[in-house]
């Protein structure tokens, strides 16, 4: 590669024009997280007011916490639930949607819709669907006879949690799909071709073609998928508020529950700590494997 | 045999299609319904009797035009934020070199795993001291923070489909690093910036959790905070979450309608490495 004698003189240019994002990640970001650290070795109740420093105490009370470790392994679980929901159904859509058609640009472009939908706008959705006595979903189960009566799906203890999976993985999986679509369109059409001179059946351009293909990108994508699950709060929020009985507190519900509803703010704290620590491993090892992001120059 | 292959192709579009957009149709279309067709034990798939009046209780009833003005500032005034500071962040890291580049590159990056529940307690104490609290301000601020270290991520694809052979002739030309980068990098890099901009008004724009902590009074709520009261009611009005789910949605909609085209081509030119 050439050397880049213009742009890559004058560092301060480059610096002078990172430095407003810098200063406002610095303050907005970088400063609550210590904010947070020193919450989390006192013993602050309420919010705003002082503590003292109680060392360790917190995360001793945390981690030995049965709540806390049944929100971590609900956690662990929700997120395993959505992303396997989202990718796999995004790989299947994405399959589908590759076909030669009519109107596949267009369908390629609008398909991602429901990604832009508010929470809300999802959480009222999910209510209104899922509802005992109006709702379409218990109409239909109750009209094809396979339960007598509807169902509240969001009060009972064994469905919430997958109910609200359903609709986050409808919400996301078509934000995933356009990506494996336009991985799909990169290959070269003289593999298909050689492929069909050859014989292969449809099942093994699928096994031996597109799914290597695409198993970079499947990586970056289940990555994204991942974190992003782990961190959602308002669609269980709105929906459950992580009930009935705890089953879809996940651990940002958890974090927000001790912090605003019980005013445990120090525990909170500890609890949020907790699970940065525990992605920020997580999102080292998996950028350093599946990623590996270079910066060019 | 070629028809029904055809037949087959064709359904399982459709299928997909139905499965992405089918929730929007039931939504849109019960939004016209009158309340007891709404709340009928069977469901009609098109309306009977169509009506506006959930439209119109929205304006009488509710706070609704005020809370759509909040959430309309805070997502326009944080995008523009957002654009300014993560266009000049983006530029700096790909296309300039100094000490360091690579640190600030992986801590925009790590805003990802970053859980945002962390940062409202310490937040809300924050706001508090300086008086902030209970205003919209809270949360532009607190949006650029969640959107702006993304966009350097965003604008990635892009960015790098710019030549600098263009920055560096204009340079030899004897313009200013400055003025090359407003007026050549920047106009051409114009996709790019619509892409993030699309992005950006879309999370502010649906942001419900730092809302609903940061804002007290009803004046200065947003949008989905005002309709989460609704939907949090023990008798829940249907209607009104109907017709004011479509007001909602309308809006991200329309953007996505003008910017979309450039943040599907971002989103999957960036993940997708050649």
């Amino acid at each position: 590669m050439r050397r880049r004698i213009n742009l890559g003189r004058d560092p301060w240019f480059g610096i002078a024009l990172v430095v407003p994002l810098l200063l406002w990640v610095a303050a907005t970001l970088i400063y609550p997280l210590l904010e947070a650290l020193r919450l989390s070795f006192q013993n602050v109740q309420y919010l705003g007011t002082a503590g003292k420093y109680v060392g360790l105490s917190n995360y001793r009370t945390i981690l030995l916490s049965k709540d806390f470790q049944r929100s971590a392994g609900l956690t662990i679980w929700w997120t395993l639930l959505n992303t396997a929901g989202k990718i796999l159904l995004a790989l299947v859509c994405a399959f589908v949607l590759n076909q030669d058609y009519r109107g596949k640009t267009f369908v390629r472009n609008w398909i991602i819709l429901p990604w832009v939908f508010p929470s809300i706008v999802l959480a009222t959705m999910g209510k209104w669907l899922l509802d005992p006595t109006l709702g379409l979903i218990n109409y239909i189960l109750v009209s094809l006879g396979l339960i007598e009566k509807g169902i509240s799906f969001l009060g009972n203890t064994t469905y919430a949690l997958y109910v609200v999976t359903a609709l986050n993985v409808w919400r996301w999986f078509p934000f995933f799909t356009v990506i494996f679509l336009a991985a799909l369109q990169t290959i070269p059409k003289q593999m298909y071709e050689a492929a069909q001179i050859d014989g292969a059946s449809r099942v093994k351009r699928l096994w031996y073609i597109d799914l290597p293909h695409l198993l970079p990108v499947i990586k970056v994508s289940t990555l994204i998928a991942s974190l992003w699950s782990v961190n959602i709060f308002d669609l269980i929020w709105l929906l459950t508020r992580g009930g009935p009985a705890s089953s879809t507190a996940t651990l940002p519900i958890y974090i927000y529950i001790k912090g605003f509803q019980e005013f445990r703010i120090s525990q909170a704290a500890t609890a949020a700590i907790v699970l940065f620590v525990v992605l920020a491993i997580y999102g080292v090892i998996y950028y350093k494997r599946a990623l590996d992001i270079e910066l060019e120059g | 045999m070629k028809y029904v292959k055809s037949f087959f192709k064709y359904l399982s579009v459709i299928l997909v299609l139905m499965l992405a957009l089918g929730p929007m149709y039931w939504i849109l279309v019960n939004s016209f319904k009158p309340t007891p067709e709404l709340v009928s034990a069977t469901p009609t798939f098109w309306p009977r009797t169509w009506t506006l009046e959930h439209y119109v209780n929205l304006f009488k009833q509710v706070n609704f035009v005020q809370y759509f003005l909040n959430s309309l500032w805070v997502a326009l005034i944080a995008t523009v934020i957002s654009i300014i500071l993560g266009a000049l962040g983006a530029y700096s890291i790909y296309r300039c070199r100094y000490p360091g580049r690579n640190l600030f590159f992986g801590l925009f990056l790590s805003i990802y795993i970053f859980p945002r529940v962390l940062l409202l307690i310490p937040l809300y104490v924050t706001f508090s001291k300086i008086g902030l609290i209970d205003t919209i301000w809270t949360l532009v601020i607190v949006n650029v923070t969640v959107v702006a270290p993304f966009s350097v991520w965003l604008l990635r694809a892009f960015f790098s489909s710019v030549p600098r052979e263009l920055e560096e002739a204009a340079l030899v030309d004897g313009a200013s690093r400055l003025q090359v980068l407003y007026k050549i990098f920047l106009p051409i890099s114009a996709p790019g910036l619509g892409a993030l901009g699309l992005n950006s008004f879309l999370l502010c724009w649906t942001e419900y959790m730092f809302a609903a902590i940061f804002i007290l009074s009803d004046a200065n709520k947003t949008l989905p905070v005002g309709m989460a009261y609704f939907l949090e009611q023990y008798f829940i009005d249907w209607g009104l979450l109907m017709s004011s789910s479509v007001l909602i949605a309308l809006p991200a909609i329309i953007v996505f309608a003008i910017a979309g085209r450039y943040f599907v081509e971002g989103l999957t030119a960036g993940a997708v490495k050649e």
